[in-house]
């Protein structure tokens, strides 16, 4: 390979990442300028253009990728204010997902390092490749939220907000009670959700399907309702002063996580529910409960902000 | 992160911001990328061949420089200059440019 292969083989590496009707163009006049670049560079030396010196000279101009991406403008699919927040949220979706999968696939008995092996394996290929639609679906999210910006950069000036306004109003909130509500009727009777939908005339099995074991009743059925019926005092607390306080807050999370306890109890100390498909069911959607508002609160602890002087800076 | 990584790093973050500055101060006449890097470098202001030759094109494309290719005589060249647009922002700059620098001499010389 003598300087000119060299020089042929940079300029075709650098035009070839450039839009095809400017390529041939770029590339004419590039390869010119490095000639004349290495002429000048061996006459100051006192060398002859060769090979090597014209890798050194290339190496020094830039890596094709780099130099090719300054003749055009810069493109940023993720403004670099998003970074860690995108970093954040892949990382804490990757987790989660990849979590959720070893506990789908090791939950099953694993009697020996093959059924281990096995049990891997097949999260491997289920639970840890397809999980890459997560950052794709961040990327795309991300990438539009910065189109958006940059379109109409109205829309993302910085408004205060209120640390004690009742997400959604109290319309939100009357609706949360009326949930609460609900949740305290499907918690008290179950079977009472067929006689509402069906009249009554739902099938016996449907019946059996919702019937609560004694051991639920006994344990955790009690603590939850308990627990659920504390939620309406406070939530009509809320809506009555239109705002959260701090103690309102407070109560708030330590019922939340008091609930979750009682869920995550109920789903570990036996079943809910006789008839096993049901039971199955509802002990999803219980945890499902559980992860949303683990992560709510996660949210609220990370985006809280106490201001204090950092001892450590002190001078 | 050491001082003069530091160093390098903060002061390649001045040069870019005053590069294109620099090179539509040098296009009032015709000048084709090679000789308007020697004329920068001759007046002290050195910029790496790979970040001046595609600032050219992009200046261009930007509406701020006009270009044509001079063939006669010995190798091709493209010659680049300020369009009309070009010399009203390099006009502009350089007024930005030196109330940055008056403002810069005061609080440095403060310090």
């Amino acid at each position: 390979m003598n300087a000119n292969d060299v020089i042929e083989s940079y300029v075709t590496d650098v035009a070839v990442r450039l839009p095809r009707k400017h390529r041939n163009d770029v590339a004419f006049e590039l390869r010119a300028l490095i000639n004349e670049g290495l002429q000048d560079k061996a006459e100051s030396t006192g060398r002859i253009v060769d090979a090597g010196m014209a890798v050194e000279f290339l190496q020094a101009f830039g890596r094709p990728a780099d130099v090719a991406a300054r003749y055009r403008p810069s493109l940023t699919i993720i403004d670099p204010a998003d970074g860690y927040a995108f970093l954040r949220a892949s990382v804490i979706g990757l987790v989660l997902i990849w979590g959720l999968g070893l506990l789908e696939f090791f939950q099953r008995p694993i009697g020996s390092g093959w059924d281990f092996l096995q049990a891997l394996g097949q999260w491997w290929g289920a639970a840890l490749i397809p999980s890459m639609w997560w950052p794709g679906v961040l990327v795309v999210g991300f990438g539009a939220a910065s189109w958006v910006r940059r379109q109409s950069p109205q829309t993302s000036h910085w408004k205060p907000r209120a640390g004690d306004r009742i997400n959604g109003g109290r319309t939100a909130m009357v609706m949360g009670l009326a949930g609460i509500l609900c949740g305290l009727f499907v918690l008290i009777e179950p079977r009472w959700v067929l006689n509402v939908l069906f009249g009554g005339r739902a099938a016996p099995a449907a019946y059996e399907a919702l019937s609560y074991t004694d051991t639920f009743l006994r344990r955790q059925g009690s603590l939850l309702f308990v627990l659920l019926t504390l939620n309406i005092p406070l939530m009509i607390t809320v809506i009555v002063n239109g705002h959260w306080s701090v103690i309102t807050r407070r109560i708030e999370i330590g019922l939340g996580l008091l609930t979750c306890a009682a869920m995550m109890w109920a789903v570990l100390d036996g079943p809910v529910f006789m008839a096993r498909a049901s039971d199955g069911l509802v002990k999803s959607l219980l945890v499902l409960i559980t992860v949303f508002t683990l992560i709510n609160y996660g949210i609220k602890l990370h985006r809280s902000v106490r201001p204090a002087p950092d001892r450590q800076g002190q001078y | 992160m050491g001082d003069a990584d530091a160093f390098g790093k903060l002061e390649l973050e001045l040069r870019r911001g005053v590069v294109v500055l620099a090179t539509l101060s040098q296009l009032r006449a015709p000048r084709y990328g090679y000789e308007l890097r020697q004329a920068l470098a001759d007046k002290g202001m050195a910029i790496e061949e790979g970040t001046l030759y595609p600032l050219l094109r992009r200046l261009e494309t930007q509406g701020l420089l006009k270009s044509e290719w001079n063939t006669e005589g010995g190798s091709p060249r493209r010659y680049y200059s300020l369009n009309a647009d070009g010399r009203k922002l390099l006009k502009k700059l350089t007024e930005s440019w030196q109330g940055m620098n008056h403002a810069m001499d005061r609080l440095l010389q403060e310090g």
